[in-house]
């Protein structure tokens, strides 16, 4: 049972919750058993704060609360929230807007999302520019949008648990999010890449990490059929077209957060994503079932793909 | 940070019946860890058809079982162990309701997860030495960590509500 180790003795826990609509799966090592469990409750209560925070759909949300009066009042978010928002805004500008949250209502319109209860109706026209971040944390829309943080907040809650579990004393954790993950500690890891879009060329990608987060993008499970045309979760842009849901983009960042909001840029836009990449000290690849795989903004001398 | 991406060969695969799987916490574990130093006793239900249809009715989705696996709590409240079975996955979960129903805490007990492609990789088709044809890799030794399709924890999601409304429909008259 819990206490079969010896007092103080170091041993690894590892436990999943249903959380962020997924399957969070936290590993810790380096404390005894209580501690272990502690921390990782802890951990996982720092994920359920941040998805109740950053939800589109629960109403005591700060998306919601957004969505309802930010088009008419400065509104007050949480500072996880404006930890979200600051580093969403900073890649749309990065990107010039092939990263942006105000996509809320096209998802809806494809009926990946529902339309959030009680919100103001979107301006077609709005984007990321519209969304205004004052100080003390404070949110203003210049026109009426929905917000989707469906492409950072996972990452972000990895972040959140990572810390907890660090603060606890763990020595090695590993939190991964349905894919999105992130390690700390000595003990690199080696992460197994799912391409769920196929692959033809006979190989099986694998990522070591270390000390590092890990985020995949692709939007083949997720698809829809959109007058004909599969439509999926990833768009370019506020305005642009959906992106091919064969594409997977695999991202590693010092943080989860980054990782993940990472993948979208390198889905939409390879050349663009480069300079982006390297600014936030990342690196990517693409795969398509059709193309292989292809590396870009490697930080150090160009990783041979053998 | 540098990070090197892997992309080692294939083989035809010899295994099969493709299955890994991780167990997270055994069922005394989870009730060590979610009534902690709480007497727990057995109370196993077989549900009536009157009582099957009022749970899925109120919980909008089919029981799959109409064992219950129930605890009773010294404190009043229940410890409840289930599994769902979704596409490609089969997860064992537990849950704890306090004195009065409420949700206090959902832990999943073990994942298994079976695809027809993944197993073909090598690293993990390693694991498979000296291991039989249908028995299950333990992702915690042999594979540490996938990243890829977000699996949906929907059908956890769905469970968690039938045992709430088994607990209106059934538990909260067992006191």
């Amino acid at each position: 049972m819990l206490s079969s180790s010896p007092p103080g003795a170091e041993r690894s826990v590892r436990r999943a919750r249903p959380l962020l609509g997924t399957r969070v799966d936290i590993r810790v090592a380096g404390l005894d058993a209580p501690a272990a469990h502690a921390a990782v409750d802890a951990a996982f209560a720092a994920i359920a704060d941040v998805h109740r925070l950053m939800s589109f759909h629960e109403t005591g949300s700060d998306l919601s609360a957004l969505h309802r009066e930010a088009s008419r009042t400065a509104v007050t978010v949480h500072r996880h929230t404006a930890s979200v928002l600051r580093l969403a805004l900073a890649l749309s500008r990065e990107s010039d807007g092939r990263f942006d949250i105000s996509i809320g209502h096209r998802l809806v319109q494809s009926g990946l999302l529902p339309a959030p209860a009680g919100a103001a109706t979107p301006d077609p026209a709005a984007d990321w520019h519209d969304i205004e971040l004052l100080d003390g944390d404070r949110v203003r829309f210049r026109r009426p949008l929905w917000i989707d943080l469906g492409g950072i907040a996972k990452g972000y809650a990895v972040d959140c648990a990572i810390e907890v579990l660090r603060d606890a004393g763990a020595t090695q954790a590993c939190v991964n999010a349905g894919g999105d993950l992130r390690v700390i500690g000595p003990q690199p890891e080696s992460v197994a890449i799912r391409l769920d879009a196929g692959d033809a060329s006979g190989t099986a990608p694998h990522i070591e990490l270390e000390n590092a987060a890990l985020a995949s993008s692709c939007g083949h499970t997720l698809r829809r059929s959109c007058a004909g045309t599969p439509a999926g979760p990833h768009l370019r842009g506020a305005h642009g077209a959906h992106i091919d849901t064969d594409l997977t983009a695999v991202v590693v960042a010092p943080r989860a957060m980054v990782a993940d909001a990472l993948t979208k840029i390198v889905l939409a836009d390879a050349d663009a994503a480069g300079p982006v990449l390297r600014a936030h000290g990342a690196q990517a690849w693409r795969h398509h079932p059709r193309e292989g795989w292809h590396a870009l903004a490697q930080t150090t001398a160009a990783t041979p793909l053998n | 940070m540098n990070a090197r991406l892997l992309l080692l060969p294939l083989a035809p695969l010899a295994v099969a019946t493709p299955a890994w799987a991780t167990t997270y916490l055994s069922v005394e574990q989870a009730q060590a860890l979610m009534f902690p130093s709480t007497l727990l006793t057995p109370d196993f239900i077989t549900l009536s058809d009157v009582q099957a249809q009022a749970i899925e009715k109120a919980a909008g989705s089919k029981l799959s079982n109409r064992n219950l696996r129930a605890w009773r709590a010294a404190d009043g409240g229940w410890f409840l162990v289930d599994g769902v079975i979704g596409k490609h996955e089969l997860i064992g979960y537990a849950v704890a309701l306090s004195a009065d129903g409420t949700l206090r805490q959902v832990e999943i007990l073990d994942y298994r997860e079976s695809y027809g492609g993944e197993v073909r990789l090598p690293a993990w088709r390693q694991q498979f030495v000296g291991k039989k044809a249908g028995d299950a890799v333990t992702l915690d030794d042999d594979i540490k960590n996938i990243s890829g399709a977000t699996l949906s924890c929907r059908h956890v999601t769905e469970g968690v509500r039938r045992l709430l409304a088994t607990y209106a429909v059934v538990l909260a008259a067992r006191r």
